[in-house]
């Protein structure tokens, strides 16, 4: 099979992408591993999704459905379900391994969007120690449990960690009848979205611990309780552990990028996002092999995913076409008060704007975002707060951009 | 085995379904002996077995004249053609151990060890040439005694092969069946089981073999055995490091062995993981929690053998325990009753002495007069390994049967086609760690958090068993509970309680 455009991964952003790639004049195989589209929308029955892109509030499988719809009956777009992406190789073109209930799938790709998100990190990847019994789940393998089969967990349920998976999961399992005994995070904020600390966990009446985090666990079959310290100083404090009786430990701990499927590709890592570097265009610094979504970093909304799916797959086209402009490159630089930005690099071209977005180290108020290119400041936007954790969008007129760009922030002054 | 009428005499009763007991009972069952073996838990290899290094031992560390140097080179001997036979993996990567100049005297001493046991191509290796076999060893570390006969297998793979090739030469396996209590008449022994799940409530055998591994001293005592001097138990806690680090270490990295044992080892798998460990903290015998302590100890000593690897890749700890009975091990036959056997204090070496342990338990059988038959043993059939097939060798396979093109786990690409072919197998596993260990779903780097959920659909399904009723690794592990909507008190009590905080606001 030859394409121009091969996107792998069917969720919000190889949907998008494979949407915007087919806008843009491409041929596009979008292959998704499962079934069916959507990814992880499909078990977020939860609503929250689409107030930027459609105006409304939608769950999780609307918001698939709605661009399911987009690409379905697209003549330009193949949607190959259940397959599954073993291996990338690449001579002029891409050549793409797969595997299907039909057989084995070979695609010859001129360029190729990685959209397969994230995965959860387990109970061994934070050190988490104790016995080995069941009852300990990622929340959104719990979720799959709960939401896509129909089936409980569990009882008496902790929860480690303040991410939004873990925050809408113990709303979820109160509603479904179970005891959440607590959300527990190391880290001295709730890691997920403030509106999602009011609405899952202070509308249910669900405790929330600070600086505490769960040590190690209890149980030989089934997990029968957790170890639950305080941090000190940014240290454990065994010597207040507390065990708490629970039958079941979900973890909400953070998510890795699944980038190991182009391990072989000498792309440059970006150790922010635990993922690579990427320009304006979301390409990695391999020619023609984009990336879009989570992968690339973790986001918020799932609008924004979207947002990358939509740039990636326009550049994957017009890549494809031998028509992106890649002659300028300007590396993003940064002050210390920025954690990292994406992209890492942009050009200087004919597009009228980029869109950059970056994380700060801490929580910031009324700052002043600012872009300077060769000494002269090209942009300068005004910010109420920016919390750490959030991403932050500036959309920069590239119009001035020069040779350079610096993105610092300042303190607003506030006059006497 | 409900379709078939349930069995309750054997010739030959073996307690524990370990490395050795396995070993023990694929040997008698090729001989045409009517055997049975007892496994307490769901699955064999769950006990000490599972929780291994997996390393053949080429044979140098043991003392010279002991039963384990005698085993050790004997087992080590037989493993190629055992896996070969088996159709399991066998890694010949030969193993290294490693110190600064300070330990030259130290090497030595092993090296002329390992020459008094018999060991082949033992030679020390120095520098730069050390340095090629293993990049990663820190620049401090300029010996090593590189054992060319060392080698990698996976335990729990080879412990299952051996189950099955006694199944399918004739003998019978019993999970579940947790014995609790041993009668002694008329030279015959009644072995009853604990759990009113057992799938039998007793057996009857003319010949008993104890190999319980960590149990077996409490086996022991059912039958009024005193139980030995100098037991302790030991617990190795293991780190295991994500796939993506393939190539960290190339074989087996020892430090130089101590009093408590080889040390903790920088280690790979046969599947291509970064194992770590293991640690030797007594414990009690069936505590298998890992402790921070104990991580932290074996990141510190690896970072003495190796650069330190990026444990950010770290997607499992573990921990097994093994049995220890003064410096070696214990194989007897018992004076008080006839024809029971027992086997104590089976740790390290004893996966590697397991195949040369069960030939002399054999031959003692023998010697007392057990009966064998003169039979061509059946081969176990081997389950096709997608990861292993070539592009048109899987596109043959899936084309005959279009599960194989359906991937389960992602990380270890597994196929439905895999999972299914081993519900069917002799030793059906009923758990999902069962399963994870014959195929490998949930072993990989996100440890389950995908495939979970449909490995319990495929073992609901293929079992024919309720959700509800599949477990992680044995009745009382089961991972769903009922039907969502099932446990409203708590919740209502929960929203009553939010209200009445409403309604007194307002």
């Amino acid at each position: 099979m030859k394409t121009d455009v091969l996107v792998i991964g069917g969720g919000p952003a190889g949907m998008a992408c494979a949407f915007s790639a087919a806008q843009n004049g491409a041929s596009v195989i979008l292959v998704e591993r499962e079934y069916r589209l959507g990814g992880i929308l499909n078990q977020c029955i939860h609503n929250g999704f689409g107030l930027h892109y459609f105006n409304e509030e939608l769950s999780g499988p609307e918001y698939a459905y709605r661009w399911q719809q987009k690409i379905e009956n697209n003549k330009k777009i193949k949607i190959m379900c259940s397959t599954y992406v073993t291996k990338i190789t690449r001579g002029v073109n891409f050549f793409v391994e797969a595997t299907n209930p039909e057989g084995v799938v070979n695609i010859e790709a001129k360029s190729v969007i990685l959209a397969m998100g994230c995965r959860e990190r387990p109970a061994g990847a934070i050190n988490l120690t104790g016995t080995r019994p069941a009852g300990i789940f990622t929340a959104g393998c719990a979720q799959a449990i709960v939401n896509l089969q129909g089936k409980m967990i569990g009882k008496k349920v902790v929860i480690l960690g303040s991410g939004d998976i873990g925050l809408i999961m113990a709303r979820r399992l109160v509603c479904e009848g179970a005891q959440v005994v607590g959300v527990f995070e190391i880290m001295d904020k709730c890691g997920g979205l403030a509106r999602n600390y009011t609405q899952c966990l202070q509308d249910f009446n669900i405790p929330l611990h600070l600086s505490t985090t769960i040590t190690r666990v209890k149980g030989t079959k089934r997990l029968t309780g957790v170890y639950a310290a305080p941090l000190i100083n940014g240290k454990v404090d065994y010597t207040q552990e507390k065990l708490i009786p629970c039958d079941t430990l979900l973890l909400s701990v953070g998510l890795t990028p699944e980038i190991e499927l182009v391990s072989n590709f000498n792309l440059e890592q970006y150790p922010f996002t635990k993922s690579y570097a990427v320009d304006e265009y979301l390409q990695t610094t391999e020619p023609g092999l984009f990336l879009a979504g989570n992968i690339m970093q973790v986001n918020d909304l799932v609008d924004n995913v979207s947002n990358d799916g939509e740039i990636a797959g326009k550049s994957a086209a017009l890549y494809a076409k031998g028509k992106l402009d890649i002659t300028q490159k300007i590396e993003i630089a940064h002050d210390s008060s920025i954690r990292y930005t994406i992209p890492k690099y942009i050009y200087k071209n004919n597009e009228k704007s980029a869109r950059i977005c970056f994380r700060t180290d801490k929580e910031y108020r009324r700052i002043f975002v600012t872009a300077t290119s060769n000494k002269k400041q090209i942009a300068k936007n005004y910010v109420i707060t920016i919390t750490n954790g959030q991403i932050y969008n500036l959309n920069l007129n590239k119009q001035n951009l020069n040779k350079n760009l610096f993105l610092s922030i300042e303190q607003q002054k506030i006059q006497e | 085995m409900s379709t078939k009428q349930v069995k309750n005499n054997f010739e030959v009763a073996i307690i524990g379904g370990g490395i050795v007991g396995t070993a023990v009972f694929s040997e008698l069952c090729r001989l045409g002996v009517n055997c049975v073996l007892l496994e307490a838990s769901e699955d064999v290899s769950n006990g000490s077995t599972k929780a291994n290094s997996g390393i053949v031992h080429s044979g140098y560390d043991p003392t010279p004249n002991s039963l384990m140097a005698k085993f050790n080179i004997l087992g080590a001997n037989m493993y190629e053609d055992m896996c070969k036979r088996l159709s399991v993996t066998y890694l010949k990567c030969g193993t290294l151990t490693v110190s600064n100049e300070e330990g030259r005297q130290k090497l030595n001493d092993l090296l002329n060890r390992g020459k008094q046991n018999g060991v082949k191509g033992l030679k020390i290796v120095e520098n730069k040439e050390l340095h090629k076999l293993e990049p990663n060893l820190n620049s401090d570390i300029t010996l090593g005694l590189y054992a060319p006969t060392g080698a990698l297998v996976s335990p729990y793979n080879v412990c299952v092969a051996l189950a099955e090739e006694g199944i399918v030469n004739g003998g019978t396996v019993y999970c579940y069946f947790n014995v609790n209590k041993i009668k002694y008449q008329n030279q015959l022994y009644t072995i009853y089981a604990k759990e009113s799940y057992a799938p039998t409530p007793f057996v009857n055998a003319k010949y008993v073999i104890n190999c319980a591994g960590a149990n077996a001293i409490e086996v022991n005592k059912l039958l009024g055995l005193p139980e030995p001097q100098n037991v302790s138990y030991v617990k190795g806690e293991y780190i295991i490091l994500d796939k993506s680090l393939k190539g960290y270490v190339n074989r087996p990295i020892f430090p130089l062995p101590t009093a408590m044992g080889k040390g903790i080892v920088s280690n790979l798998t046969v599947h291509g993981n970064i194992l770590l460990g293991p640690t030797a903290t007594p414990c009690q015998k069936d505590d298998v929690s890992v402790s921070t302590d104990s991580i932290a100890q074996i990141v510190d000593k690896v970072c003495l053998t190796i650069k330190k690897p990026n444990f950010g890749k770290t997607i499992k700890l573990f921990a097994g325990v093994r049995a220890k009975v003064g410096n070696d091990f214990v194989i007897e036959r018992d004076n008080t009753h006839k024809n029971y056997y027992y086997t104590l204090g089976i740790c390290s070496p004893g996966l590697t002495s397991a195949p040369a342990i069960a030939v002399y338990i054999k031959d003692m059988l023998i010697e007392d007069g057990l009966k064998t038959k003169n039979i061509t043993p059946k081969k176990r059939k081997p389950y096709p390994e997608l990861a292993t097939l070539s592009r048109q060798e899987l596109n043959k396979l899936i084309k005959a049967n279009p599960q194989y093109g359906r991937i389960i786990c992602k990380c270890e690409n597994v196929s439905e086609g895999e999972i299914i072919d081993i519900l069917n197998s002799p030793l059906k596993p009923t758990s999902i760690d069962a399963i994870k260990r014959r195929v490998r779903p949930s072993m990989g780097r996100c440890q389950g958090s995908f495939c979970i959920p449909k490995l319990i659909n495929l073992i609901s399904q293929y079992l024919n068993i309720p959700k509800e009723k599949v477990t992680l690794n044995g009745i009382g592990s089961e991972i769903v509970i009922s039907d969502i909507k099932q446990y409203g008190y708590y919740a209502r009590k929960q929203i009553n309680t939010v209200l009445k905080q409403v309604s007194t606001k307002k």
